[in-house]
Formats: C-alpha cells, sequence, structure tokens
C-alpha cells in the first residue's frame, strides 16, 4: 500500500494532459451535438480518430487496435484525466468501449479488421443488442431465433446442425441504445431452441442496412426528444455465417466478456458522477458527507480492484455502492435545491462543449438519470444476488 | 495509489489470524504476553489496522486497542506495560483507564503521563461486560482526538462487523426454514449482501485512514473522519441486519453474536458516533 503513483503512471498522465491541451476541439468546431449514443457528427468522428491514431482510444490495446500497450493503472490515468476535464473520448461508447472490444477478443483476424477497427476509428458506429422483452435480467431466456441455412431456397440445416452459408434471423430486441444511428447490431440470438438456455446462444454482426431490420426509436422518461432506446425488429433478415462472432452456440461466453468489457472500468462512471455532484452542489449538510464518503470509499475500492488479484465478482460491489451512492446523492441535491429544482430543462453545471447534456441537466434529470445505473448493466437487486452467491457462498 | 496489502502485510495478517484463532481460550495475561512477544504494538499505522482488524474480530479482551491508539500518539511512546490515553476534552468514557499501567492526559498545559493505580479510575459499567471504560478526574483536560485512535476504533469495528457477517452466514446457510437453507431467500440474501458492501466500505476507509498516517499526508485529519463515520454507519447496518437474521437466537445471552453486537455498537459510540463525524466532515 502506498498513496503515491508509480512514476510510470504519472509520466503518462502529463503526456496525455499534453496532448489533450493540444487536441481538444474548440467550442465552435463541436458542433451539432450527437443525438444518440450511436450518432457521431463529422467533429466527434474527428475527435475519436485523433485519439486512435496517437494510441490514446483505448490505451491498454496495442497500437493498431488505438492504444499503446498502457498498464491498468495507466489506463485508470487516461479515464481519470478524461473525466476531471468531463470530457468523452468517444460519443459512441457501446461500440467502442463493448462491442469492438468484444470483437478483438472473440473475433476472427479479419472480423477484427473489418468491424473493429472501423468501430474504434469512427468510420461506424455500433450499438448493443442483447435485451428483449421477455428477456432482461434473464438474458439467457432471449428467443430472437436465428437459422443457418444454406442458398436461397432457405431450407433449413437441421436445428442444431452446423452447417450453412448464412443466418435468417427473426425476432425483436429492446432498448438497444442508440440502434436508428448505428451502422451495425451486436445481437444475441438463438441458434439452438433444444439445448439448455446459455448454450444455445450465438452472437452475430448484422448490418442495419438489412433488408428485414427495422428500428423504432422511443423517448425516455427525460423527455420527448430524448431519442436513444429502440425497439429493433428482426424479419427473415439474411446474416453471413462469416459475421458469426465467437464460436456457434458460444454466445454465453461472448455475453460474459462484454459485460466483463463493460463493468470493469464502469465503477469510475459512477465515481464521476459523485465528483460532478461534489462540484456542482457543494453542502454542509450530513449527507453531503456522506457523498463525500461514498466517492472516497469507491475510489480506494476501484484501486484495489486494479491490483488483478481480486474476484471479477467484487465488481458488484462497486457497481452496487457507486451506482445507489449517485443515486441517494442525487436525490439529496434535487431536495436541497427545493422548488427551484423544478425548473426542467434547466443547466446546473458549467456549460461544458465536450460533455453530453446529461451532465448539464436539470437536478430532476440528473435524479432520475441515476436509475440507469441501478437498472442497467445488471440491476441492483442482480447485484445484489451476486455478492450474496458468489462472494459469501449462499445457497441459490 | 496502490491500494492492496503487499506480500509482508498479507503474511502478518495470516500470521494474525492465525495467532488469534489459536489463542482464542487463552487467560487475557497470557494474550498480552503474545501480542508484546510478537511486537504487534510496535507496528506502523497500515499493520497495526492488519493487527486491530483481527483483534476486533476476535473481541480481544486486552488493552491493546489502548496502548497501541490512545497512549502511544498521545505520549510519544509506547507505554511501561500498558496504557491509555484521555484527550476528549472530559476524561469520561475513557478506555481502560481502570486498569492501565499509565495513562496519558492531554491538558492545556501539553501532554503529562501520570501512573494508572495511582490515577485510581474506577471502571463504570456499562452494556458490553468485555470492554474497560473508566471516568477520569483529573484538571484542565482539552480535547484533540488524535488521527489514530479514531483510526484504530474503526478498524476494530470493522473487525466485529465481519465476525457478525460471519456468524450471520454460518447460521442462514444451516437454518432450515420451509424446507430449505433461509440463506437461499432473496431477503436474507440481499441483507447479506448489504451487510458485506457496508463492511468493504468501511473497511477500505480505515485503511486509507492508516495510510495517509503512515505517510503523514496533509488529507490524514480528514481520511481519519471518514474512517469512524464509515465505521459508525457499518456497525449500524450490520448491527440491525445481523440481529434479525440470526432470528431469536441472537436475541439470546449464550449466543456468540450478543459479544460482537455490543463490540460493534460501542466502536460507534465511544469517540463520537457516525453523525458527529459526518457533522465534522462538512463543518
Amino acid at each position: 500500500m502506498k498513496l503515491a503513483s508509480d512514476p510510470e503512471v504519472e509520466k503518462f498522465r502529463g503526456e496525455f494532459a499534453a496532448f489533450l491541451d493540444a487536441h481538444l476541439p474548440s467550442e465552435a468546431e463541436a458542433v451539432p451535438r450527437p443525438r444518440s449514443s450511436s450518432d457521431l457528427p463529422e467533429w466527434a468522428r474527428r475527435w475519436q480518430r485523433t485519439l486512435f491514431d496517437a494510441g490514446y482510444l483505448l490505451p491498454g490495446n496495442p497500437p493498431e487496435y488505438g492504444g499503446c500497450n498502457a498498464t491498468l493503472p495507466q489506463q485508470l490515468a487516461h479515464q481519470e484525466e478524461l473525466s476531471r476535464r468531463r470530457i468523452y473520448p468517444s460519443y459512441n461508447p457501446q461500440g467502442v468501449g463493448i462491442i469492438a472490444a468484444s470483437i478483438l477478443t472473440f473475433g476472427t483476424e479479419e472480423q477484427k479488421q473489418r468491424w473493429a477497427v472501423p468501430i474504434l476509428r469512427a468510420e461506424i458506429t455500433a450499438s448493443l443488442g442483447m435485451s428483449e422483452p421477455g428477456a432482461g435480467s434473464d438474458l439467457a431466456g432471449l428467443r430472437t431465433r436465428a437459422r443457418l441455412v444454406t442458398g436461397d431456397s432457405g431450407e433449413e440445416t437441421g436445428r442444431r446442425a452446423d452447417g450453412g452459408d448464412h443466418f435468417v434471423v427473426n425476432g425483436q430486441k429492446v432498448w438497444t441504445p442508440g440502434a436508428h444511428d448505428a451502422d451495425v447490431l451486436l445481437t444475441f440470438v438463438r441458434t439452438d431452441p433444444d439445448a439448455p438456455k446459455h448454450k444455445g446462444i450465438s452472437v452475430l454482426l448484422i448490418p442495419t442496412s438489412t433488408e428485414g431490420v427495422i428500428r423504432k426509436p422511443f423517448a425516455s422518461i427525460v423527455g420527448p426528444d430524448d431519442l436513444d432506446f429502440n425497439e429493433v425488429f428482426f424479419t427473415d433478415v439474411r446474416v453471413p455465417r462469416e459475421n458469426l462472432i465467437g464460436e456457434l452456440h458460444g454466445g454465453w461466453a461472448v455475453a460474459h466478456g462484454s459485460l466483463g468489457h463493460e463493468r470493469s472500468m464502469l465503477w469510475l462512471s459512477y465515481a464521476e458522477r459523485m465528483d460532478d455532484l461534489i462540484k456542482d452542489a457543494p453542502s454542509h449538510e450530513e449527507w453531503f458527507a456522506t457523498l463525500l464518503m461514498d466517492a472516497q470509499a469507491l475510489r480506494l475500492l476501484g484501486y484495489r480492484q486494479l491490483s488483478g488479484e481480486r474476484e471479477p465478482a467484487e465488481l458488484s460491489v462497486l457497481k452496487l455502492l457507486g451506482s445507489e451512492a449517485v443515486q441517494a446523492a442525487s436525490l439529496h441535491v434535487l431536495e436541497a435545491a427545493g422548488p427551484e429544482a423544478l425548473l426542467h430543462p434547466a443547466r446546473t453545471a458549467p456549460p461544458n462543449h465536450m460533455s453530453l447534456d446529461a451532465f448539464t441537466a436539470s437536478w430532476f434529470e440528473r435524479y432520475v438519470r441515476s436509475f440507469a445505473g441501478t437498472i442497467a448493466g445488471g440491476t441492483s437487486e442482480i447485484q445484489r444476488n451476486i455478492i450474496a452467491e458468489r462472494i459469501l457462498g449462499l445457497p441459490r | 495509489m496502490e491500494f492492496e496489502f503487499d506480500e509482508d502485510q498479507r503474511l502478518l495478517q495470516q500470521l494474525v489470524r492465525e495467532t488469534v484463532a489459536k489463542s482464542r481460550t487463552l487467560p487475557e495475561q497470557q494474550l498480552w504476553a503474545t501480542y508484546q512477544d510478537l511486537g504487534w504494538l510496535e507496528a506502523p499505522p497500515v499493520e497495526l489496522a492488519i493487527v486491530l482488524e483481527e483483534l476486533g474480530y476476535a473481541a480481544d479482551p486486552t488493552p491493546f486497542l489502548a496502548s497501541a491508539t490512545w497512549f502511544a500518539p498521545l505520549a510519544g511512546r509506547l507505554p511501561q506495560g500498558s496504557g491509555t490515553g484521555v484527550f476528549d476534552g472530559t476524561g469520561r468514557f475513557v478506555l481502560d483507564a481502570d486498569r492501565a499501567d499509565e495513562v496519558a492526559l492531554l491538558t492545556r498545559d501539553g501532554v503529562t503521563v501520570v501512573s494508572g493505580p495511582e490515577l485510581g479510575a474506577e471502571r463504570v459499567e456499562i452494556f458490553d461486560p468485555t470492554l474497560h471504560v473508566a471516568h477520569v478526574d483529573a484538571p484542565d483536560l482539552v480535547a484533540g482526538v488524535p488521527d489514530l485512535a479514531l483510526m484504530g476504533l474503526a478498524i476494530s469495528t470493522v473487525g466485529s462487523c465481519r465476525r457478525i457477517l460471519d456468524l450471520v452466514l454460518g447460521h442462514v446457510k444451516q437454518r432450515v426454514q420451509f424446507g430449505v437453507p433461509i440463506g437461499s431467500f432473496q431477503a436474507v440474501k440481499h441483507k447479506a449482501a448489504d451487510m458485506h458492501v457496508a463492511i468493504e466500505r468501511a473497511r477500505v476507509l480505515a485503511y486509507y485512514s492508516a495510510l495517509t498516517i503512515a505517510e503523514d499526508d496533509p488529507d490524514r485529519g480528514r481520511a481519519a473522519l471518514m474512517a469512524k463515520a464509515a465505521a459508525g454507519e457499518c456497525q449500524q447496518t450490520v448491527f440491525a441486519d445481523g440481529l434479525q437474521l440470526f432470528g431469536a437466537m441472537g436475541f439470546t445471552w449464550e449466543n456468540e453474536l450478543q459479544i460482537h453486537l455490543k463490540r460493534a455498537c460501542a466502536g460507534d459510540l465511544l469517540l463520537g458516533t457516525a453523525a458527529v463525524h459526518r457533522k465534522a466532515l462538512v463543518a
């Protein structure tokens, strides 16, 4: 244990900070604002590509994939420098952080070049199609069906057969953030309906321009213009076999990998939200002390996790603590503002052209968005189950 | 920041755990002699926290906590024998003041060390029968709580809370109702998970406090307040959920649970509760 950071980390931090100072798009450049999590205006594409070329997009990656082989503590320093300035490295965060990362882990060399690199270089954007109307927390219960068939006849090659040159997909996804602006969807489908539910899932990259893909964006609780959620319908959608990511029927491993990518640094986003509240709504009330303690404890747990000697299940402690602390503090801030908090829309933070609106939204919006933290990426209830079963050893 | 134990610290933790488990039934004097032989009183802050967490886990009956974290930071040295300190300006509810060989007093004129037997403080009856607490009558006392004392009580309380959770987990895994272990019920699991999160939160804040003291970091004062507040909050969650999950069996005198519940609660009440330290943080 020591307070000081490694000199190699501080050197990296200094270089990255200097890079940001030199290359950040100006306020005049950063127009228009991205409309959804898969909408990349031209300036946002240039910005992401600048980071890619400099090895600062996903610094843990090798240079050919937008990184500089940075160590874990260096990756954390990278995130800290971005969040301190409220800057987004990519405005297609799931595309870069989950989908490209999954392709780099599970894809073939050809798939990496054809899909992952263009996503990382902001040539295309990607959204994640996991949840369905009947499959949320119970993701393995998903029912969107993909049949492996041969030729134009569409003759099925058997219910669990692995012959065939393309898939035919039928079914529906929901939430699918930014799907209406995405070029491609990483889609979890059922390829073997007879296998136990975890063992019959596969993952397909489905271009949204494919015939039979229909995307219907719908608004969130925040307002009718807040369009990120989508229903995505698949009707006899033909997907070439080469778009299969990972093993046929081996999608559960990819799902775990994807969520792993999502979760490993997810805690930092809650720490950022707490830092924002600390900066934007200072108070001498007791709840503010709780916020300070939660923010400090979350960072310490995060640093500890970085040692690499901790079980992945312990990330559930960070997610639960972080998301619920943000929510509790957001409610206190809302209440502290009193009737002023009724104003909506309203600016509650200094304007920042590199930040998304969520950070400069009304107190109500900031509070209500905190529920994304306790619902998405495994609800708080699921996190508690994971902690109880995998860390504390209670029976399933 | 690197926030994981190094190899030596892990070995120390292992040694303390084994020693404490082995010597649980030894008389108090022998325990005290063992701790002195092993040099635990001299441990620097992070290592001291490792020792104190395990002693808290074991509901240690010796005057170790008071000697290492109440006397030493005030007197600037270890006590001859056992010791404690008076630093809250009132002299009320001083840990081990009835049995310490030396007592350090924080007064208007600075720190004075006096002989415990000569001071003659009398033990006060409190709800925790294993803990020694006494009122000290001395002139010109002033307040100035050492960071180490807050950290020490915080990490000891975390140790008590860990013990409560372990006892509760043992109970809910073997207690069968409706044909299944009650630990399989989600209502039970979720309380257990909340207890675990509260412990982890308080634990890292206590070790952060120890680390800032070890490095004499400017954040040490704030870190000590956070550690004590978080340990108090942790105790409140773990006490309530723990006693609830243990059901009526936890409500009996003969169940071991009561010892640790009382230790944990006393750890919150001594030197200022969670609320007191939350207020201090935002004053």
